[in-house]
């Protein structure tokens, strides 16, 4: 009776769904279904707004069907800043601090989006260091990712 | 796409937050018999989570975990009242004797104490001030038999209503967070990072609350138990704590502790009024310090509340709803003052109003996409 307790369940398909996310891809399955327990989905209809740049933050959005567009009024090519598809994942400083969003996510298309709250995540590095500190390596690396990506395309417009 | 202001609550909305919770408060108190249970599994709650978290880390499921730790505080308090068994049934049998005698003491040390006003006040005297009420007091000591009854039944019409408590605990710890899911997607997207925070804030209110009631428990029995203990009074951790108990009623609690020290005061030093009246000074003294030091400390302070709205709102719950609300009128003013102000944001943010309405209609032309 004790050792069935604690005997891991089967990989559900919504497990099998976050595990292929990028943010929880170091997850194991034990850890996965604590995360679970904490991420909201939403659908989002074509055009409709997911946040707006000023907002404040309060969560990380996942996308997992569908398109995002990130754009911020003033940019060029009409805004647009990114395109994101499944998998990838936005609004992440959310999770870092409370600063107001830096740009708009819209759904370009229908999309079903993974939400994991800000204190739900500082909840977990007091509870579960282990699993926070997953998913903050994974978030440290798509920051450095992103910051390289900056530099390089600042250094790229200095020699032109 | 514009940074919009952030908007904040008014005098309308907090007139709306008083009115909400005169008006809970009101209806909680006409359905005692789930509200209390339902205030003790929440106290169980926030006691027993820390424990479920550590099983479902170390593998558990959350169904298996909350079954164990629900079951372990039902063999735990189920073991505590064996071992209790004997003192308990051994008070309850020369219970009527002690409440007699506690109560004679205390007569005793009235008319002492009303004799000794008597023979300065020569005008009490002649109206025989103090055999009336000691004649009147004493008839209503002599029918003590008669409340005994009513409150055995009283207890026992409790019972069922009290072992609810650890059966909502369970359920609270084993679908707590589907039920906030459950909440959130009910929420339209426009609305749902100021939902979720409203919930986590509610969330944090009400343990910040339960929590800091636990510390005012821990404080006040930790003053009376050293008052009572430095004036030499038997059982002074365990009066204190009865006391501190007590005290979870704001004002009337106090007064029932207080009076329950002057009493094993009067019996147990039946020569000394002095030991008395040095009671009722700590009880005045530990009254002021719950009032305005401890309480505004722990429960006003967990519930950021300024001490002077914690003050006044224990009136107003004492007015509409009696002991019952003195009990939960701080509970339940900082939950809704949390779910008033962030209303009170939502409503106000037209950002978001004109998000949730453009929404809404981008979704009916794409129901009514293919309809003439």
């Amino acid at each position: 009776m004790s050792l069935s307790l604690f005997r891991h369940k089967a990989v559900t398909p919504r497990l099998e769904r976050l595990r292929a996310l990028s943010l929880f891809v170091d997850l194991t399955p034990a850890e996965l279904r604590i995360v679970d327990g904490l991420v909201h989905e939403r659908d989002y209809i074509e055009n409709e707004i997911v946040f707006d740049e000023g907002d404040e933050g309060q969560a990380i959005y996942i996308v997992i069907d569908g398109e995002i567009l990130i754009q911020r009024q003033g940019h060029g090519d009409n805004g647009k800043l990114a395109v994101l598809t499944p998998g990838k994942f936005f609004g992440e400083l959310a999770l870092l601090d409370d600063a107001p969003r830096a740009a708009q996510a819209m759904a370009s298309t229908n999309c079903r989006l993974a939400v994991f709250f800000r204190a739900d995540f500082i909840g977990l590095l007091d509870t579960h260091a282990r699993v926070a500190s997953k998913i903050g390596r994974q978030l440290a690396r798509h920051i450095g990712r992103r910051m390289r990506e900056m530099a390089l395309a600042a250094g790229a417009l200095q020699h032109l | 796409m514009k940074t919009t202001p952030t908007y904040g609550s008014g005098p309308v909305v907090w007139a709306g937050i008083i009115a909400t919770t005169c008006l809970l408060l009101f209806f909680f108190q006409k359905m005692l018999w789930l509200v209390v249970p339902f205030l003790l599994a929440l106290i169980l709650y926030y006691l027993m989570y820390p424990v479920l978290q550590r099983l479902v880390y170390a593998g558990m499921t959350r169904d298996a975990a909350a079954s164990l730790v629900t079951l372990a505080f039902i063999a735990l308090l189920g073991v505590g009242f064996t071992l209790m068994l004997p003192w308990l049934a051994g008070q309850l049998a020369d219970g009527q004797d002690s409440i007699i005698r506690y109560g004679q003491g205390g007569l005793r040390l009235l008319e002492r104490s009303l004799r000794a006003i008597e023979s300065k006040w020569a005008l009490l005297g002649n109206a025989h001030f103090t055999d009336t009420v000691v004649e009147r007091l004493g008839n209503l000591g002599g029918h003590a038999a008669e409340y005994i009854e009513p409150l055995a039944m009283g207890v026992a019409a409790w019972t069922p209503s009290l072992l609810l408590g650890p059966f909502l605990t369970f359920f609270f710890l084993r679908d707590g967070q589907r039920f906030k899911r459950f909440l959130a997607h009910a929420v339209p997207n426009a609305f749902f990072e100021r939902t979720l925070y409203l919930m986590h804030e509610v969330d944090q209110t009400a343990r910040a609350y339960f929590q800091g009631l636990m510390k005012l428990t821990v404080l006040d029995t930790i003053t009376l138990a050293a008052g009572l203990w430095f004036m030499g009074f038997p059982g002074a951790l365990a009066l204190g704590f009865v006391c501190a108990v007590l005290a979870w009623i704001p004002y009337i609690g106090s007064i029932a502790g207080g009076l329950l020290v002057v009493l094993v005061a009067a019996t147990d030093f039946p020569d000394s009024t002095a030991m008395a009246y040095w009671a009722v000074a700590l009880f005045l003294v530990v009254r002021l310090l719950d009032d305005f030091v401890y309480m505004p400390l722990t429960i006003g302070k967990s519930l950021h509340m300024h001490p002077l709205v914690t003050v006044l709102m224990i009136f107003v719950g004492g007015a509409v709803a009696g002991v019952a609300g003195l009990m939960m009128v701080l509970p339940v003013l900082g939950v809704v003052m949390v779910v008033g102000e962030t209303i009170g944001q939502i409503v106000t943010d037209p950002r978001l109003l004109a998000r949730h309405r453009y929404a809404n209609s981008l979704r009916k032309d794409q129901v009514s996409a293919d309809l003439i």
